[in-house]
């Protein structure tokens, strides 16, 4: 070693002015193995091509299993000693692992070490790296050496010292990080191991030749031949062959064959010739060279041992049930296992069966279920066919049976011992005292042991998290990139192999999961689906607590992969976990858990069922709102928390109320997934008194409440402030409550609250609550309202129709107004429009004189229009009714205005006028009365002739079905018509504009323009309001109308109209 | 973990409450909405005075205004490996649960030492070594996160106390 070394240094000096040697230098001083890494690189690019043939050569015979780095050093290694003239790679090859070898256990096989070093001087020479000069100075030993050594230590703390720092650390770096990477080769390389390549078959070594022969009969043959040969040994008749040997077994592929060595085929003849079950002359193959290292491969047979699972193949009636073994004979061939037995016990046995001395045959039908074996039962009818031999072990039918498990001897071939994959179920019946979640006592560790070899429905994903437990890799770690088949490519990710990508096979494999993990069950057990998160790991079997329902679950790793942290409380269909559904038409359930075909829900009895989804009535929406009151009469809610009384005095948030019940969750877990449901009157609620808060910040996506109107006025507005002579005074009035209920009487006077009421029956004076008093009318007894009559309300209506007129498309105005508002539909429809509004109005007044409406909207009845036209009223003079004329007037104003606006819909104000020519014109010839006729032409009749009469009006509206508008309307008309256009202007200003606008069309146009005159001083926008322009007295109310003011252009505008049709 | 966190929300307002107040009332509807809650990887703790309300747009077809508002909150990121001091709220056969704060966590028995036996007949049940450690409810426990479980609007955890300076905080 030291020889070559120093050789190499030597020659590298000479390049020492190179930076790339300089940097390498030390490396090389340090083990002569890193200074191959110098002379290598020249060969390097031959290397790879010999490579691949070398694989190839040897790759088929090897194993499939993927090659791990250090086996290719090894078989490498055997290659250079054949291959010697590819010296550059071969060096590469073996320094690897040299190296290693050397800086760990530097003493081993020194001696080798020297020879190998020779041996690559040698070949340096011939390759003409070193000269063989230099070579000679290093060969003699002895002082010169010695110097030499002195010498060239000094020169290399020289060197050292000539460096700076950061070279220094360079090399330090290479130095050590280097070998870390050669040394990834793997820490197996093993030298120990005797080259294989040397042993292998050649050609001239004899031929294998495969001989037919019996299949399970094998191994006799092979006796057989070794008895024939111990025969002849040393005769004449020796055997020529040189081996033989057989590779059958159940399970084998090579079985029905025995495999002959020998050099000459005739010398196989002779050796089988004449044996049993040897079929020498059919086809015999010979085996090429190559496959016959494959003929010795040793395959793992499956190791039985006690405690692990097995399946049985036979009798049918067991077939394919898990047996588990409890011993195992000397001779391997036969176990004894148990398995829980199915037996009838004679039920199905015919009664009368024949003669028992005749065979029966075995009756198809389904085989009995798995029980364990009950000496009662089999006492009823076969107690003949039982012994007792203690110790629960009895003797059944020839059948051992102990503890309740059938014991029998089995061969080894009558049972499946691959691919067992014991379900949790089935191995729950293994354990008497097993706890039912396969937790603590389950005997996992037999379980382990029939489950390592089924490696089918271990799933691995890429992703995975795996870790080698088994092999040559054993405890490497990392991800799994790919799967194919049985082979799982992985990223290793920690240990020497680290940062490499190896592919493995998927049997020595687990996966790896850490405490906390979130996981999800994926494998066959029943508890599949289930998800949480570990809190125990012991080898591969992993114990985690479910989100669900806060139990542990023990399961194999294998069965468990990384879950999305979502946790997927699972659903199914539509329905999901802890939803509401209706079972029948009286029973409710909670869903608390949900399987993969179905769901278990706590119904509201407290029973658990499971349930398909097709069970399902529906699924409940919650309620959010839904209140109940529990024991104490306080008010829960759903998230509310609520404890039992009594009970187990459970407590948990209520997750939905139904009827009476409760179905609450405790956050603690239980049961059911910590569901229960209890009694709205069994719990008590636990939060804090009022623990609601109630100031909560407004909604800021919806309406400002404190922007809407009448906010806070409980939703109405207050009755208008009345001003000057109370209407009620004089009116004809019922009581409606108190001690004088029923009685009819006059009111005589009022204060804000009070009445005092002139009682018809006997003369007294009784003061009553305005609010008793329900207004009549003094002729036809109807209930009335005293404001609209007064007010005739027309007047207020009046008022605000204009307004709403003015307003525009008087949306406004219906919007806040009956009558405004009815006008609105009525809109629609020619004829209907004016009933509609009209109907609205009427009853409202019919009705409840009172009716809110009226005073409501009073707001605006009370405006000034509404007064004048009390005014107007009163004063009138043709209507000696007030209430009469009020109601024309109104009518009118209603009419006109609110209908304008509504109809017109817009800004023109003169729609209205339009609009009611539009009437007239339905209507036919009467232009006023059109409107009239075309809603009631008779009342227009009435009204035609008793224009000023109070009583047709008031008929009209009692009588008409609350069309009251049209009789209004039909009022209005005639109003004008009659009295040329000062009333009707008065209020209608605008409205009869409209109206009236046919029939006195001259009337209005002047009252206009008088008006205008007039009013347009006190109140320009008034001035439509002509009529009151005329007389002195509506001027009050026009302006107090003021709103009319749309009336006015509108009626103004109307006239011309009017006037040209 | 505790954090001081930037983060920005949208904050819509019906033109019902457009005013002077606009800025209050978009900040006091953030500190509603946002304070206290669980975003499912951390719990938002309180909000900080300072806030960033952006300019109004109002929202084609609804006619609502979109502030965006940007402020900064004091997160707690509870995380894997962080020790953390709780109270215990109820102990059963399993194990027990504890309340950090508003994370629930769960410290199973395999996460208990073993000398600390679960004591079924005491009143209340209780975890106890019968010598200076007894765990039950009410006890203030420190235990180590060793793994969370994110939900919608919830964390949960699982946690340790099988390592030193952990478990019972008296005594």
């Amino acid at each position: 070693m030291s020889s070559s070394t120093a050789a190499l240094l030597d020659t590298q000096f000479d390049n020492s002015e190179e930076e790339e040697d300089f940097k390498l230098q030390p490396v090389d001083t340090s083990d002569d193995g890193a200074s191959d890494n110098e002379t290598a690189p020249p060969v390097k690019s031959k290397r790879s091509e010999p490579n691949d043939e070398d694989e190839d050569d040897e790759g088929e015979g090897e194993d499939t299993a993927p090659k791990a780095n250090d086996d290719d050093d090894e078989e490498d290694e055997e290659d250079d000693e054949e291959e010697e003239e590819d010296i550059g790679r071969s060096r590469k090859r073996r320094r690897g692992p040299r190296n290693m070898f050397v800086e760990d256990e530097a003493e081993v096989d020194e001696d080798e070490e020297d020879n190998e070093d020779d041996e690559d001087e040698h070949e340096l020479i011939k390759d003409g790296f070193i000269d063989p000069e230099d070579n000679h100075d290093d060969l003699p030993v002895g002082g010169e050496t010695d110097d030499r050594r002195h010498r060239e230590l000094d020169r290399r703390r020289e060197l050292e010292a000539s460096m700076d720092a950061e070279k220094q650390a360079e090399i330090l770096r290479q130095r050590y990080s280097k070998p870390a990477k050669g040394r990834g080769l793997g820490p197996g390389g093993n030298f120990t191991i005797v080259p294989k390549r040397l042993l292998l078959p050649s050609v001239e070594d004899p031929s294998i030749w495969a001989v037919r022969c019996k299949e399970g009969k094998e191994r006799e043959a092979i006796f057989s031949i070794m008895k024939r040969i111990e025969e002849r040994k040393g005769t004449k008749q020796e055997l020529a062959i040189t081996c033989a040997f057989e590779r059958g077994g159940t399970h084998s592929t090579m079985k029905g064959y025995i495999y002959v060595e020998a050099h000459r085929q005739a010398d196989v003849m002779t050796a089988m010739d004449g044996l049993v079950n040897v079929y020498p002359r059919t086809k015999m193959i010979l085996v090429e060279i190559k496959e016959m290292p494959d003929l010795l491969r040793v395959t793992k047979s499956v190791q039985l041992d006690p405690g692990a699972y097995v399946r049985l193949r036979r009798p049918p009636k067991y077939a394919n049930d898990l047996a588990q073994v409890i011993d195992v004979t000397d001779t391997g061939l036969e176990v004894r296992v148990r398995y829980v037995p199915r037996l009838d016990y004679g039920m199905n046995e015919e009664m009368n069966a024949t003669d028992p001395g005749k065979r029966k045959r075995p009756v198809a039908g389904p085989r009995p279920p798995q029980r364990l074996f009950s000496e009662v039962e089999a006492k009823k009818r076969h107690g003949r066919f039982l012994q007792n031999r203690g110790d629960k072990t009895f003797v059944y039918q020839g059948e051992d049976y102990v503890n309740g498990y059938c014991e029998k001897e089995v061969k080894i071939q009558l049972l499946i011992t691959k691919d067992v994959n014991p379900k949790l179920e089935e191995v729950t019946r293994f354990i008497s005292s097993g706890a039912e979640d396969g937790t603590e006592n389950l005997d996992l560790n037999a379980l382990a042991a029939s489950l390592k070899h089924g490696t089918i429905n271990a799933s691995y994903l890429p992703g995975d998290v795996i870790e080698v437990y088994e092999g040559e890799q054993k405890g490497i770690r990392g991800k799994a990139i790919s799967i194919q088949g049985d082979i799982v490519t992985m990223h290793v990710e920690a240990g020497p192999l680290k940062g490499q990508t190896i592919e493995v096979p998927v049997k020595g494999l687990r996966k790896r999961f850490r405490e906390g993990d979130h996981v999800k069950v994926i494998g066959g057990s029943r508890f599949r689906d289930e998800v949480g998160m570990v809190v125990k790991i012991v080898e591969d079997r992993v114990t985690f607590l479910s989100d669900q329902g806060h139990n542990e679950i023990t399961v194999f790793s294998k069965d468990l992969r990384e879950a999305s942290d979502s946790g997927g409380g699972g659903s199914l269909g539509q329905f999901d976990l802890w939803d509401l559904i209706q079972l029948d038409p009286s029973t409710v359930a909670c869903i608390t858990k949900v399987e993969r075909e179905s769901l278990i829900v706590l119904d509201q009895n407290a029973q658990v069922r499971t349930v398909l989804p097709s069970q399902i009535t529906n699924k409940i929406d919650q309620r959010r709102n839904a209140v109940a009151t529990d024991r104490d009469g306080a008010e829960v809610r759903t998230d509310d928390v609520v404890k039992e009384v009594g009970g187990e005095g459970k407590s948990g948030g209520i997750m939905h109320i139904h009827r009476a019940y409760l179905f609450c969750r405790s956050s603690e877990g239980g049961k059911n997934g910590g569901v229960f449901v209890a009694r709205t009157t069994n719990v008590k609620s636990v939060s804090a008194k009022g623990g609601r808060i109630a100031n909560q910040t407004p909604d800021l996506t919806s309406m400002n409440p404190a922007t809407k109107r009448n906010a806070n006025a409980g939703g109405d507005m207050p009755p208008p402030k009345s001003f000057g002579r109370d209407k009620a005074i004089g009116q004809t009035v019922t009581i409606k409550r108190g001690p004088h209920k029923g009685l009819l009487g006059i009111v005589k006077e009022t204060t804000d609250t009070h009445a005092r009421v002139e009682l018809h029956t006997k003369s007294k004076v009784v003061n009553v609550l305005k609010e008793y008093l329900g207004f009549k009318d003094k002729v036809s007894g109807q209930s009335i309202d005293p404001n609209q009559r007064g007010g005739y309300s027309g007047g207020g209506r009046g008022g605000f129709t204009p307004r709403g007129g003015r307003d525009g498309p008087g949306g406004a105005t219906p919007g806040n107004w009956a009558g405004g508002r009815t006008p609105m539909p009525a809109a629609s429809h020619d004829n209907g429009r004016t009933p509609a509004w009209g109907s609205s109005r009427t009853p409202a007044v019919a009705d409840n004189g009172g009716r809110t409406p009226a005073w409501k909207s009073g707001g605006d009845g009370g405006r000034t229009p509404g007064w004048a036209q009390d005014g107007s009223r009163t004063a009138n003079p043709y209507d000696g009714n007030r209430t009469s004329y009020g109601a024309g007037n109104r009518t009118p104003a209603w009419a006109a205005t609110a209908k304008t606006p509504a109809y017109s819909g817009g800004s023109d104000a003169f729609n209205p006028g339009s609009k009611t020519p539009g009437y007239a014109g339905n209507s036919g010839s009467d232009s006023w009365g059109s409107k009239t006729p075309a809603y009631q032409p008779q009342q227009q009749a009435d009204n035609n002739g008793s224009w000023g009469q109070q009583a047709p009006p008031v008929s009209n509206w009692n009588s008409n079905a609350y069309d009251a508008p049209t009789p209004g309307a039909a009022m209005s008309a005639p109003t004008p018509a009659a009295m040329n256009a000062p009333t009707p202007s008065a209020y209608s200003a605008p409205t009869p504009a409209p109206y009236s606008a046919p029939t006195p069309a001259a009337a209005p146009i002047p009252a206009a323009h008088n008006w205008s005159g007039n009013w347009g001083a006190a109140q320009p926008m008034d001035a439509p309001t002509p009529g009151g322009g005329q007389q002195g007295y509506y001027g009050a109310p026009t302006p107090g109308y003021g709103a009319p003011e749309t009336p006015a252009p509108g009626w103004q505008d109307d006239g011309p109209r009017y006037t040209d049709s | 973990m505790f954090f001081l966190y930037s983060d920005t929300r949208q904050v819509t307002l019906h033109p019902s409450y457009f005013g002077r107040n606009m800025q209050e009332l978009v900040t006091a509807r953030l500190l509603k909405d946002v304070e206290g809650t669980c975003t499912g990887s951390y719990y938002v703790i309180s909000i900080l005075d300072s806030f960033e309300v952006s300019e109004g747009k109002i929202l084609p077809g609804s006619g609502l205004a979109e502030f965006t508002v940007g402020y900064k909150a004091v997160v707690w990121r509870p995380f894997k490996g962080e020790t953390v001091d709780a109270i215990v709220k109820s102990v059963n056969g399993m194990g027990f649960f504890a309340d950090a704060g508003p994370l629930p966590i769960f410290i199973s028995k395999h996460l208990i030492p073993t000398d600390m036996k679960f004591d079924q007949n005491a009143t209340p049940p209780q975890y106890t070594n019968n010598e200076d450690q007894t765990i039950e409810v009410g006890t203030h426990v420190r235990v180590k996160l060793i793994g969370t479980r994110a939900e919608v609007g919830a964390i949960y955890a699982i946690a340790s106390i099988k390592e030193d300076y952990l478990g019972c905080l008296q005594g």
